[in-house]
């Protein structure tokens, strides 16, 4: 210890050592957050006064009726409803504290840093190994023959690299629809992003695909912080260590799942983890 | 027993007939269309077979007799620059209309302006050119105001069929892109465009065909010479197939109707290699499509 206290700049070099083993270090604890959002379409308010915050590294289950501003907010947080028509947005959004709408922050860099997966597996009409390092290539992460191996890494990671290692230069449509959800993971990855906005990610599987993609999630925390908007009330409870209750565009409960589907404290809430509505 | 729905009931007799009358309508209509088709075909091959020589694709023509080399490399020039000129400027207007023209007010014109083009008769456009360029600029029977005009023609059709087919590319693949933080150009040229490709080609081989069938406005623009076409844009006239089929058809002689065979018969492969060509172009780029799968 010594010897490197004893140079002139050891504060600086164990804070670097220690950055490059903990990236996370001198970040914020809360990766993302969102202070009174609030968020319409042509004057029609879908989402009021939202604050949330999110830790790094865990996992959050967004549930909530068809129609509850679910969506909107998962949409809003990675930019992805900034073009449709009548957008009208108030309060913020913040990634690593700084506001993802702040005119310093790049569009495409927010983007790839909040990655999504979609409701229905949407590979690109182009072969599974161009599929995965799309979004690399876009980003010039990687050129040449390193996308091969970005491909390969990625595919291992999503349990996909075995089935498809003999056709990569192969249609990604012939896979099955959970071997598809799995690839658009493993694209989504690829660009090394630090949270992952999942839409109902299984709700288009059957069960034994569902159970393949929800083990996945979990090795992914963690590294990713994880938003999992989820109709399966099942599935938020397996996987979430906090519940957010969307009712009517507002945030009707948020805390510890265990919290919200065992004690809940808004009544709204009892009832739609009950199955009483929704 | 009973019977829930016995077939022998009216109503369900009535469904049969209805069935059965829709089923022929259906086969009248495509009779309709497959018939002409088959004829045309035939006759044209059955006319032009039996006194084809080889020596037509390789000899100039001298008026009504002799070859029709001029002809057939005039052809292929203009389809040619048809393709260029017409093809990059109707698929641009088609991409701007369908991906970046949304709530801006040029649109409507532009919408507009693309409706009266393509609404002109051919022969109009023809003459126009005639005044406006090969009189008006001095540029003589040649083969830029005969690109421009038939370009003009055909814009249209590809700037339309361009822009059906982009509106045809599912969300999901756009958002894809999006949410992975794709640039847009980048997202257009290696999601969106390739995926809307048959429907863009479907519309560049319309363009073609017309091009290489039309007669009226080139009768004006491009003249007609026993010469192969030259480098020169300007001053030089051109010929091409359809001149051909036209005039020889009505000489009196009979040498004179077997080269107007001939030009048919050339035009009719030429849009066959081009359908056959085009169809392999669009099955190797659709090789990882939804649809191929």
């Amino acid at each position: 210890m010594d010897e490197i206290t004893g140079r002139p700049d050891a504060d600086g070099h164990v804070a670097s050592v220690l950055r490059t083993l903990d990236p996370d270090r001198d970040r914020p604890t809360d990766v993302l957050a969102t202070q009174h959002l609030t968020v319409g379409f042509g004057g029609q308010a879908v989402l009021r006064d939202v604050t949330v915050a999110l830790p790094r590294g865990t996992v959050t289950a967004i549930i909530g009726p068809t129609g509850s501003g679910k969506s909107t907010f998962l949409r809003t947080l990675n930019r992805m409803n900034d073009r449709v028509r009548g957008f009208e947005r108030h309060g913020d959004v913040l990634l690593d504290g700084e506001s993802i709408w702040s005119p310093g922050q790049d569009l495409l860099a927010v983007r790839r840093r909040v990655g999504m997966l979609f409701q229905r597996p949407n590979p690109f009409p182009m072969s599974i190994r161009d599929n995965v390092v799309s979004g690399v290539r876009a980003h010039g992460i990687a050129r040449g023959k390193q996308l091969d191996v970005v491909a390969e890494i990625r595919l291992r990671e999503v349990g996909l690299w075995d089935a498809v290692k003999d056709r990569l230069h192969g249609s990604p449509y012939r896979l099955s629809g959970g071997q598809q959800q799995l690839l658009c993971l493993a694209r989504a990855l690829a660009v090394g992003p630090e949270v992952l906005l999942l839409d109902e990610p299984t709700s288009a599987l059957d069960p034994m695909s569902t159970e393949a993609v929800e083990a996945l999630f979990q090795t992914l925390t963690p590294a990713l912080t994880l938003l999992v908007v989820t109709h399966n009330l099942g599935q938020a409870r397996r996987l979430s260590e906090a519940t957010m209750l969307f009712y009517d565009g507002q945030l009707a409960e948020h805390g510890a799942t265990a919290q919200v589907f065992g004690q809940p404290r808004d009544p709204r809430t009892a009832r739609y983890v009950q199955g009483l509505v929704g | 027993m009973v019977e829930i729905a016995p077939s022998g009931l009216p109503s369900t007799r009535w469904r049969h007939v209805r069935a059965r009358l829709f089923h022929l309508l259906m086969l009248g209509a495509l009779a309709l269309v497959v018939g002409p088709a088959l004829w045309l075909v035939g006759g044209v091959v059955a006319r032009a077979l039996p006194g084809w020589r080889w020596s037509v694709l390789t000899t100039l023509s001298q008026g009504t007799s002799g070859g029709l080399a001029n002809a057939v490399v005039g052809t292929l020039v203009l389809m040619a620059g048809v393709l260029v000129l017409a093809g990059t400027t109707g698929v641009l207007t088609g991409i701007y209309l369908s991906e970046f023209a949304e709530g801006s007010r040029g649109v409507h014109v532009v919408r507009v302006a693309i409706d009266v083009l393509a609404g002109f008769p051919s022969i109009v456009l023809g003459y126009v050119g005639y005044v406006a360029l090969c009189v008006g600029l001095g540029w003589g029977f040649s083969l830029l105001p005969a690109l421009m005009i038939l370009s003009f023609m055909v814009v249209p059709y590809i700037a339309k069929s361009t822009e059906s087919s982009l509106h045809q590319v599912p969300t999901a693949y756009r958002e894809g892109a999006e949410a992975l933080g794709m640039p847009g150009g980048h997202a257009l040229r290696r999601v969106v465009v390739r995926s809307a490709l048959p429907g863009i080609v479907t519309g560049l081989l319309i363009a073609l065909s017309i091009a290489g069938g039309e007669t009226a406005p080139l009768l004006y623009t491009a003249g007609v010479t026993n010469n192969l076409p030259t480098w020169s844009l300007l001053h030089h006239p051109i010929a091409y197939l359809t001149y051909y089929v036209w005039t020889d058809w009505n000489q009196p002689s009979n040498a004179a109707h077997v080269v107007s065979y001939d030009a048919s018969l050339i035009l009719l492969v030429l849009v066959l290699v081009m359908l056959v060509v085009a169809r392999v172009i669009v099955a190797r780029t659709q090789r990882h499509s939804e649809s191929s799968a």
